[in-house]
């Protein structure tokens, strides 16, 4: 599904978050969205699902797969997401329901849009959580019992469970350890590809970056700065915004041994629990 | 479970250092409590017969001892004023206050939870606003005052529109239960009112907190409404805190209830607490003081583990206060 | 500019805000002229005029003793002044020691005072009352205390989180490595990080002790009778209900937008004295050279906030963006009780 944004502003309480974003994602392409803390990168994740706040007034437009988004039905909204576009948040412990099992937390999309048996959505669910990779007890335990990188497998089957055409991760790694991260970030671009959907991936961290996009969007300060292919910029980047995010990403490199400058051998690689 | 014993034992002595309090206070009345209680004009000999009966010439620790030994085999006591037993006392009284509590509490929150949540969904600024200085002004209402004003509109005889009684309870009780329970309606209100004012504020403060949560945002993304998800999950995730909340609620809507049962000349058990205690019946007031007590501590511990139960992330916490502020 | 005036000049700045101070600088003046001035003496009773209809001699009538009624509000807003500031006092007081009880190195202090709060917070005021009220009889006292203990408990019970993260930060382990004592810690590292939560509280508390007073006094366990209070007006006004239905409305009127104002003050200042809600106070802290007044990150200001902290490695475009998260929050605070306190 395409997803086209042309000329959009957010404004919250008289200042303004977002000025003048254009941004397009066609079918089947990873692209990114990168940009440091405070910059609105979440403010324009949040425009594209409708889930601004109440007194944030968004204008220009946001077209997805064809349907204008901004000044839609909260009704119509609903029935886009959860469908069509699958969301994996930053924090998994703030966003999975702590009084639902991870059964019911991945059930919820198809039990909001499709109607199935019980039995059905049970197999769909065990399914998909044996795709992200985690063990069939996982089924019946809430959230608080799982690790962080167990949870986010849970956030991502919840993204995946109706096939949807376009995912948006809104910095699905940043509450994770860096070994975590790297087999988030791999579980989530391979899955998105063998299901032939497009996605947009909100970072800071160009080295994650690297990783889960082809190409990519810098933000600063409710504006975009730079756009490209994510190699070529983060080689040559040409603003000072993309080259302190480049420059953030080397040391982080660095330190934990992730992203493109130096592969630790796949072995290293542990489960993480 | 573990947390459910620990709990109890703190229920308990909580409940016994409150006796000693309540006995303490009693004893420590200026002058000889026997010749307070006798009255100015009695005889001597009244006043030693007095004593004796009281036992109050036995050591503060054997007197302890006897009125803990009667409450525990559930004997109250007798009162001196009327000679009736405590218990029987006590019984005819809550009688009426547990159906004005329970019908003012399911007012409140029939008031309450609708406009808290109301307050939450309502997108216009101004609305919230508006629902924000409801649940502010109900809230600062004195129960006396509310009560007032509602016989100035209802009660029969005083009221503009004078159809409800204002005064008095049935002397047969509920006899006759549609006239007992019509003489409770205008208390009930007031009472209701000025707790479903608390109530609202209440629900929209722990409600608020969960509408812009990610817990919502998730829901939301998976394809609920706003209002389908704050209803569904919020107030799902703002449950254990409205039950505490609700649960303390309760506990601090007695002197309202006191008042009130005072105002509509209910004969209640507030009513008849402060009535025994103007009266300084000793015996009465330090039993039903016991009594009060061990409820509100009853309805403290209820909560925590309702609190407990409500949510499956506590479970291995083992204080309330580690977990739910 | 100091801190304090910019914290007053936000509340002012805000309808609301103005509604709360004139409230209640209106109070502390007629408290404070009653002392020399009331219309009429408050112990002149005039049998002839008993239950007497506003007049020009009688504003709001007479009570059944011929007394003045609009003399004895004047003069019982002095009583209830003076009620609130020591169940304020007293409550601070309490509440803070239960705090720093419940935040203490001593594990077994600690679980204690936990325990004791958790097992007594569900007593109510009345209960209090009524014991305090069988040795002493009516009288200030018994309200002052039975509001104060209740009121401490409740302020100990919502400050806990934000004391005990400010009790665990590096800052006061650093201080207490270099000789400082609990005391010390207390006074300048806890109590400034739980101040906002600390005034908050105290302003509802304030209203709060304003209706128990009223429900107290009538109850005959509260203010004593001959001693003016609005309590003791609302009380008496209970007996014109039939004779002049419309002065009844005053006093009650008169406590309900004092208690407004309390709440309302609470409100407001809760949003002018958070660093994170309030630029300008930031702006203050940050030129001194102070930000944050207890060296912790503005987060832990409040509750919810501490929560949101801890849930996100990064706390992201709360914060930086902060008119932002201002208009995020829109004003929209919750009552402070975070659900999930890590």
């Amino acid at each position: 599904m395409g997803v086209d944004v042309r000329g959009l502003c957010v404004t919250i309480g008289g200042s303004r978050i977002i000025s003048d974003v254009d941004l397009r994602i066609v079918d089947g392409e990873r692209v990114g969205l990168i940009g440091s803390s405070g910059s609105g990168k979440s403010m324009i994740s949040k425009a594209m699902l409708g889930l601004l706040p109440v007194n944030a007034e968004p204008t220009g437009s946001v077209s997805m797969g064809g349907v204008e988004v901004l000044g839609a039905s909260e009704r119509a909204l609903a029935d886009l997401r959860g469908r069509y576009v699958g969301t994996v948040f930053q924090n998994p412990a703030a966003a999975l329901n702590p009084v639902m099992t991870v059964g019911q937390q991945v059930a919820l999309p198809l039990r909001l849009h499709y109607d199935l048996t019980r039995a059905e959505r049970a197999e769909r669910v065990r399914a998909m959580l044996g795709k992200v990779g985690l063990p069939g007890e996982a089924y019946g335990k809430y959230p608080h019992e799982l690790s962080g990188g167990q949870q986010q497998r849970v956030g991502i089957a919840t993204a995946l469970i109706t096939s949807p055409r376009f995912i948006i991760a809104d910095e699905p790694t940043t509450a994770l350890d860096s070994i975590t991260q790297r087999q988030i970030v791999d579980l989530l671009t391979s899955l998105v590809d063998d299901a032939g959907a497009a996605m947009l991936f909100i970072t800071h961290d160009f080295s994650v970056l690297a990783r889960a996009t082809t190409r990519c969007y810098v933000l600063d300060a409710g504006r975009i700065v730079e756009s490209g292919n994510t190699v070529d910029l983060l080689a040559a980047p040409a603003t000072a915004e993309t080259r302190r995010l480049v420059g953030a990403a080397r040391s982080l490199t660095l330190h934990a041994g992730v992203g493109e400058a130096k592969e630790p051998g796949e072995s290293k690689e542990r489960s993480d629990e | 479970m573990r947390f459910v014993i620990h709990r109890l034992a703190l229920f308990v002595v909580a409940l016994f250092g409150l006796s000693i309090v309540i006995f303490a206070a009693l004893r420590i009345l200026p002058g000889d409590v026997a010749s307070v209680m006798a009255g100015v004009n009695a005889s001597p000999a009244r006043v030693a017969q007095l004593r004796e009966q009281l036992g109050l010439n036995r050591s503060l620790v054997e007197q302890y001892g006897d009125w803990m030994g009667a409450l525990v085999r559930g004997d109250f006591g007798t009162s001196i004023l009327t000679g009736r037993s405590v218990t029987a006392l006590v019984a005819s009284r809550a009688a009426i206050t547990f159906p004005l509590i329970i019908v003012g509490l399911l007012i409140a929150l029939a008031i309450g939870l609708p406009l808290g949540c109301a307050a939450v969904l309502a997108r216009s600024a101004r609305v919230r606003a508006l629902f924000h200085m409801m649940s502010i002004i109900g809230g600062a209402i004195p129960a006396l005052w509310g009560g007032l004003l509602l016989i100035l509109l209802f009660g029969r005889g005083v009221g503009l529109i004078g159809i409800l009684p204002s005064q008095g309870f049935p002397l047969d009780g509920w006899a006759m239960p549609g006239r007992a329970l019509l003489s409770l309606v205008l208390p009930a209100l007031s009472v209701g009112i000025i707790v479903g004012a608390s109530i609202m504020r209440y629900t929209r403060a722990a409600l608020g907190g969960f509408a812009d949560s990610g817990y919502v945002d998730m829901a939301r993304s998976c394809g609920m409404t706003r209002t389908q998800a704050v209803l569904r999950v919020g107030l799902r995730l703002a449950t254990p805190q409205l039950v505490s909340v609700i649960g303390l609620t309760f506990a601090s809507m007695i002197t309202g209830v006191m008042v009130i049962e005072n105002l509509f000349a209910l004969p209640g058990i507030g009513n008849g607490l402060v009535t025994d205690v103007g009266n300084r019946d000793l015996i009465a007031v330090q039993s039903e003081l016991f009594l009060l007590a061990a409820f509100f501590l009853g309805i403290g511990l209820i909560v925590d583990v309702l609190h407990r139960v409500l949510d499956p992330r506590m479970k291995t916490a083992t204080s309330l206060s580690e977990v739910s502020q | 500019m100091s801190g304090l005036s910019i914290v007053l000049r936000s509340i002012w700045r805000r309808a609301e805000g103005r509604f709360a101070l004139i409230v209640l600088a209106l109070w502390v003046v007629v408290a404070l002229v009653s002392l020399v001035w009331t219309p009429q003496s408050l112990w002149v009773t005039d049998g002839y005029h008993v239950w007497a209809r506003p007049s020009a001699d009688h504003w709001l009538g007479t009570d059944g003793t011929g007394a003045d009624v609009f003399s004895w509000l004047m003069a019982g807003s002095l009583t209830n002044l003076l009620i609130v500031l020591l169940t304020v006092a007293l409550c601070a007081v309490w509440g803070l020691a239960l705090v720093a009880a419940m935040v203490a190195r001593s594990a077994a202090l600690s679980s204690v005072a936990v325990v004791l709060v958790d097992a007594l917070i569900s007593i109510p005021t009345v209960l209090v009352a009524l014991i305090l009220a069988v040795p002493l009889g009516a009288s200030i006292v018994v309200v002052v205390i039975a509001c104060g203990f209740g009121y401490g408990l409740n302020l100990a019970r919502i400050a806990r989180p934000a004391a005990l993260l400010a009790a665990r930060s590096s800052y006061v382990e650093s201080a207490l490595s270099n000789g400082a004592g609990g005391w010390r810690v207390l006074v300048s590292h806890i109590i400034p990080n739980i101040l906002p939560v600390l005034a908050v509280q105290l302003s509802l508390s304030a209203g709060t002790a304003v209706l128990a007073e009223s429900g107290l006094t009538y109850l005959g366990i509260g203010v004593p009778s001959g001693v003016p209070s609005w309590g003791h007006s609302l009380a008496t006004s209970v007996k014109l209900i039939n004779v002049f239905p419309l002065t009844v409305l005053w006093p009650g009127l008169i406590v309900t937008v004092v208690v407004v104002a309390l709440n309302v003050f609470g409100d407001v200042l809760r949003d002018a004295i958070d660093p994170v809600a309030n630029p300008a106070l930031r702006r203050v802290e940050e030129g001194d050279g102070k930000a944050g007044r207890g060296c912790m990150p503005n987060g832990i200001f409040e509750t919810d906030k501490v929560v949101e902290a801890s849930q996100s490695c990064e706390t992201t475009e709360n914060h930086a963006g902060n008119a932002a998260a201002v208009a995020i929050r829109g004003g929209e605070h919750n009552g402070g009780e975070a659900y999930d306190g890590r």
